[in-house]
């Protein structure tokens, strides 16, 4: 098999393929390492290559799997996390001068159980500086670049997992979204993730965002994937304050089981055309997925979509107040040290008031009312991942993104589980994400959904040129 | 709806807050918190006084440690 072949298993090949002895984790490691130092120049998904930790534990699990010590799928599987999951005796910047040489003591939850679980950790990922704002140009580390174009942005804040993933540098990532961070890179870079019911995995260990909005979730190159990752990473956690005691599904079972007589929502309606509205091209191939989903057995309904649009106002009051609150003095003493872009957005949540936190809270309370009570006669809610396509640096402005709609934000503010499958390309070859959203902790729904659609077609196959 | 926020009550709220903020970087701060201020505003608009917020403190949580 040919190093780039390797490089683009999905997980669920790749262990297939430790198992039969076709490759070794060393194998897969040394593939993988020899790529990011040939390609990742040009796109900057990295900021830390552990390349000798990885080493070491591809060599670990190698002698593990051979003496019949399998841990499960995800044993001697090369991943990377977002530079966000603090990660014992290995530099965690959240890609900021403010963190630049930090080394935390201890593992994020979710980092210990993919330990356990056996998986081998190329590095530490780039992304928007402290997962806000946009791509820096005045961070210490380059802006992430996109693999179908790398004169284009990847999104974020999960850029370096979305990068990553699509350029062949890693099997599965860890991101993280507080309003779309793991959607928004996956939609751009071609690629899947899901950031799951908030509380089903622990944010421990995790440099927060906003406390109330944060959640931690999986990247990768299919659904299956997702779902494995999903598997190793959710459960309850004591050290996370928000986490839920709730048990959790056999994410691969009922994957397979099709979506005939779903009921999907689309909440067009007062949401699509909200100011600038949803590009163009965009809302095609959105409307060439949902028939895609029609042809399984599923059945279109149109909501209401204003408690979607206000969601919005409500979920950036709440993170810029709780996101101020938690760099307040570093703010204040070392201002200059954050990047322009993330700096005014989180400077935003100085001016605001106790009461304006509290309405948005109030907000969120009567919004959620809103959103879940169309469960009643939906199963799950469909919308674009993203507004419009990654957009050129060069042409970038960052106060268009106000202007369109959020399609993320709403499942952020309520803590729906929500997902990013590919769904096509625009005539430009920058791909389209769909989002899939369901009821709470009913991430098997949405997974499964994801699923159907994604065997329905090939975008999921398709692989950006960058030899 | 409270009036829009000027540059020198912006200086002011800054100083107050602590933060050592230049004038270039309060002009370049004044659109954004406009619109932050603004979202607020309207958020007012969209419930009763019956609506809690959805902040609730649990003692359970901390039992479960």
């Amino acid at each position: 098999m040919q190093n780039t072949q390797l490089c683009y298993l999905t997980i669920i090949e790749a262990a297939a393929a430790l198992r039969k002895n076709d490759v070794s984790p060393v194998d897969l490691t040394e593939a993988t390492l020899k790529r990011i130092q040939a390609i990742d120049s040009n796109l900057h998904a990295f900021i830390t290559v552990t390349a000798d930790l990885a080493l070491q534990q591809a060599r670990q699990a190698e002698q593990e799997l051979s003496a019949g010590k399998d841990r499960g799928p995800l044993h001697g599987i090369p991943i990377a996390l977002k530079d966000l999951y603090m990660t014992k005796g290995i530099r965690t910047t959240c890609h900021s001068a403010v963190l630049e040489n930090w080394v935390p003591d201890y593992d994020a939850t979710t980092v210990t159980k993919l330990k356990e679980a056996g998986a081998i950790l190329l590095g530490k990922l780039g992304m928007h500086e402290f997962a806000f704002g946009g791509p820096s140009v005045d961070a210490p580390f380059p802006a992430v670049r996109n693999p179908w174009n790398t004169e284009h942005v990847t999104g974020g804040s999960s850029s370096g997992c979305g990068a990553a993933l699509a350029a062949g540098l890693c099997f599965g990532a860890l991101g993280s979204d507080t309003g779309g961070s793991i959607r928004t890179p996956s939609a751009h870079c071609g690629v899947v993730g899901i950031k799951p019911t908030y509380g089903r995995v622990s944010r421990y260990g995790i440099i927060p965002l906003s406390w109330s909005l944060d959640h931690a979730g999986p990247m990768a190159r299919c659904v299956e994937d997702c779902a494995l990752l999903l598997q190793a990473i959710a459960g309850f956690d004591a050290k996370d304050p928000a986490s839920a005691m709730v048990a959790v599904p056999d994410f691969l079972c009922g994957l397979k089981d099709g979506i005939a007589n779903l009921r999907i929502g689309v909440p067009r309606a007062a949401w699509f055309d909200e100011n600038l509205g949803v590009d163009e091209e965009t809302e095609t191939v959105f409307n060439q997925a949902l028939e895609v989903l029609k042809s399984l057995g599923a059945t279109i309904i149109d909501i209401d979509g204003r408690p979607f649009s206000l969601a919005r106002k409500a979920n950036q009051t709440i993170l810029v107040c709780e996101a101020y609150a938690y760099h307040e003095k570093t703010l204040q003493e070392t201002p200059m040290k954050f990047g322009s872009s993330v700096r005014r957005r989180m400077l935003e949540g100085a001016f605001l008031s106790a009461a304006d936190y509290l309405t948005a809270q109030r907000a969120r309370s009567m919004l959620n009312e809103r959103i879940r009570a169309n469960f009643s006669q939906v199963d799950i809610f469909a919308a674009p991942s993203a507004p419009r396509p990654p957009e050129a640096f060069s042409t970038m402005d960052p106060n268009e993104q106000n202007l369109r709609p959020s399609f993320t934000n709403p499942f952020n503010l309520t803590g729906l589980p929500a997902i990013s499958v590919p769904c096509g390309f625009t005539q430009g070859n920058l791909p389209v994400g769909l989002q899939i959203a369901a009821k709470p902790f009913e991430e098997s729904t949405v997974l499964r959904v994801a699923h159907s659609y994604e065997q329905a077609t090939n975008w999921h196959d398709q692989r950006p040129v960058l030899e | 709806m409270a009036k829009e926020i000027t540059i020198e009550e912006l200086r002011t709220m800054a100083r107050r807050a602590g933060l050592p903020l230049p004038d270039d970087e309060l002009l370049r701060l004044l659109p954004g918190v406009k619109r932050a201020q603004s979202q607020a505003a309207a958020l007012r608009e969209l419930f009763t006084n019956a609506a809690e917020p959805a902040t609730i403190f649990t003692t359970f949580k901390i039992d479960l440690k």
